[in-house]
């Protein structure tokens, strides 16, 4: 294995790392659950790497994520949104319209032929329209994340969550709970709820076909059936949708060296 | 030039006290200091301000109201506006015209209220309208101090005013070689705020002299209300960015021009009339973009930062279209919404330095 360059994100869930060879290709990952203390597991993570490959001199390192500025060893911090739009126009060849759904935040990239940032939106600070809005509400009906997207595709109706706020869409999940409804119908609205969010965001923006996903909820096979109804779109993935960060971030690393 | 030479609000305050003079509290945005002053009256904006106890406010406002106008009414209830005589609200929005009412009505304050109705508009009726507002303020203050000013004394306060706004355009369209930091600059022109023409006249002069280089960067212009939490401005430095040009309310909208009338009202009036394009006085959509279009040619500006006060319902309003006749000349934007008492969240750096990246790109 040669590593040209390496990109970390450190996002608000999990910490992310990629190595990338001299021609830009994917050649090692990791991922984790991130730890309060970032700085720690950053070092565990470039341990982790050496170990691998015995030495990690002179390979430059990038960091982008909401943590970026705790990566002591990096020769840059690169936002997010950047990266990860060098990470999905490397890998899928094209621009378009990205959507990504991380643990805490959401963003909406319209990116140009030539993988340049056109145009972008990002949520509010508060949970709604991100993975944490699914997590809260999987937690509250006893149903493991992974699992929730498979549930609420099994549902034969839909029930509408009018609120957008991750506190206020727990009492109403309380509410239809105490009246009898079913779990499947009301994780199906919850999802819908969650698209609904980012799509009025696509809105801002604007979309320019074709759309694209990235981020750790796009492994929730209900979201990207969702959005595909609420845009009318055929959504495109690339093949690590939750490393694009760390991939554009050691993308721009390689380009530094 | 050293900031610390800026003289600190109190300190302002402390010195008008010291000498007999008297204080008005003057809230957002469009009034006339002339007018004041001719009555010798020292206006000391209330932009705010951050990191007051806002529960106070709070109890009497509905929680959609924007935080400046929490914050003023949480500042008067801590006490901290019994150096003012008197409180002048403008109409600038809903939220400043239910603080005047919430004030007169209920809260019935030491200080005397005046409110000051602005236009909307720029016609010939518009400048009517204000001309009978001021001369309404001027009979409110001279009952209020027992003073009358002549016509000739109204000329000579605001012919100071003018002098001192000229200074303050000239600032504006020196920033770039006057070798000060994003914040510094803010510093210096937000002293416009509370210190006297006179005083602001002659920090100004000081620092046109001083030349350096700037710290360069990505180009951009600087909209919404005002630069709060003013850190704001040192994540735009940090992240390569350069402020070249303004279009903020506390700022670059009160670049009012000279007056040519020799009817004091009618200048007084003009001059708040056609100054920079404002949402809050009615200008068009249109006019605003072809403003800041004009504005960004000049500068060499990339792209405009809307740095808005959560709620502001007159800039808002007009944000999502104003944008798209920005966007479709070329001209990139970013929205970003604040509360004044916040820290600045992660969140907007990420969002300010992704602006800036793009821009750069």
């Amino acid at each position: 294995m040669k590593i040209a360059a390496l990109g970390i994100d450190v996002g608000s869930t999990t910490i992310k790392m990629v190595a990338v060879n001299s021609v830009g290709e994917m050649v090692w990952n990791h991922l984790e659950q991130v730890d309060p203390r970032v700085e720690k597991q950053v070092d565990s993570f470039l341990e982790k790497l050496r170990n691998e490959i015995k030495s990690l001199e002179g390979i430059p390192l990038v960091a982008t994520g909401y943590g970026r500025n705790l990566v002591q060893q990096a020769v840059k911090n690169i936002t997010e949104i950047t990266c990860h739009t060098r990470g999905v126009y490397h890998q899928l060849g094209h621009g378009g319209t990205l959507i990504d759904i991380g643990g805490q935040d959401s963003k909406v990239v319209v990116i140009g032929a030539e993988g340049q940032v056109l145009d972008f939106a990002m949520n509010d600070k508060c949970a709604a329209g991100t993975g944490r809005f699914l997590e809260n509400s999987a937690a509250r009906m006893h149903i493991p994340v992974v699992e929730m997207g498979f549930v609420a595709l099994s549902a034969t109706e839909e029930v509408t969550i009018s609120s957008t706020c991750t506190v206020f869409a727990e009492s109403e999940i309380i509410s239809m709970l105490a009246q009898g409804i079913e779990v499947e119908p009301i994780l199906m609205g919850l999802h819908r709820s969650l698209v609904k969010r980012v799509t009025a965001m696509v809105r801002s923006v604007g979309l320019a076909p074709p759309l694209l996903l990235s981020g750790g909820v796009v492994k929730n096979p209900a979201i990207r059936k969702v959005i595909e109804d609420e845009t009318k779109e055929k959504v495109f993935i690339p093949e690590h949708p939750q490393l694009m960060g760390a991939y554009g971030a050691a993308l721009f690393a390689l380009g530094i060296k | 030039m050293a900031i610390t030479t800026i003289p600190h609000r109190r300190d302002v305050i402390k010195d008008i006290k010291n000498r007999g003079g008297l204080v008005a509290a003057v809230l957002p945005i469009h009034y006339s200091r002339a007018l004041l002053r001719a009555f010798d009256i020292f206006p000391i904006e209330l932009w705010g301000p951050p990191k007051v106890d806002v529960s106070l406010g709070g109890a009497h406002l509905q929680s959609y109201v924007c935080s400046i106008v929490h914050n003023a009414l949480s500042f008067l209830k801590m006490g901290e506006l019994n150096v003012a005589s008197l409180i002048l609200i403008p109409h600038t929005c809903d939220s400043l015209q239910g603080l005047t009412s919430v004030l007169m009505d209920m809260i019935k304050p030491e200080q005397t209220i005046f409110p000051l109705y602005l236009p909307r508009g720029q016609r010939e009726e518009d400048v009517v309208f204000l001309v009978d507002e001021l001369q309404a303020l001027y009979a409110h203050f001279s009952d209020f101090t027992g003073k009358y000013p002549t016509n000739e004394e109204l000329l000579t306060a605001i012919k100071r005013e003018e002098l001192s706004d000229l200074l303050l355009l000239k600032l504006h369209k020196n920033r770039q070689q006057m070798g000060l930091s994003n914040i510094d600059f803010y510093r210096l022109v937000r002293s416009r705020e509370y210190l006297s023409a006179e005083h602001f006249a002659a920090l100004a002069e000081n620092a046109l002299q001083v030349t350096g280089e700037t710290a360069g960067g990505i180009p951009v212009i600087l909209s919404g209300i005002l630069p709060e939490p003013m850190k704001m401005l040192d994540v735009i430095s940090k992240m390569k960015g350069q402020v070249v040009a303004d279009d903020l309310a506390c700022c670059g909208r009160r670049l009012y021009q000279p007056g040519t009338s020799r009817e004091p009202f009618r200048r007084m009036a003009e001059r708040i009339i056609y100054a920079p394009p404002d949402p809050t006085r009615g200008n068009s959509i249109a006019e605003r973009a072809e403003y800041l279009i004009e504005m960004a040619r000049n500068s060499g500006a990339k792209g405009i930062i809307f740095y808005e006060v959560k709620f502001c319902e007159p800039e808002l309003f007009d944000l999502p279209n104003l944008r798209n006749c920005l966007k479709e000349q070329g001209l990139a934007s970013i929205n970003i919404e604040v509360d004044i008492n916040n820290l600045l969240p992660h969140q907007i750096a990420t969002r300010i330095g992704a602006f800036l990246e793009m821009l750069d790109s």
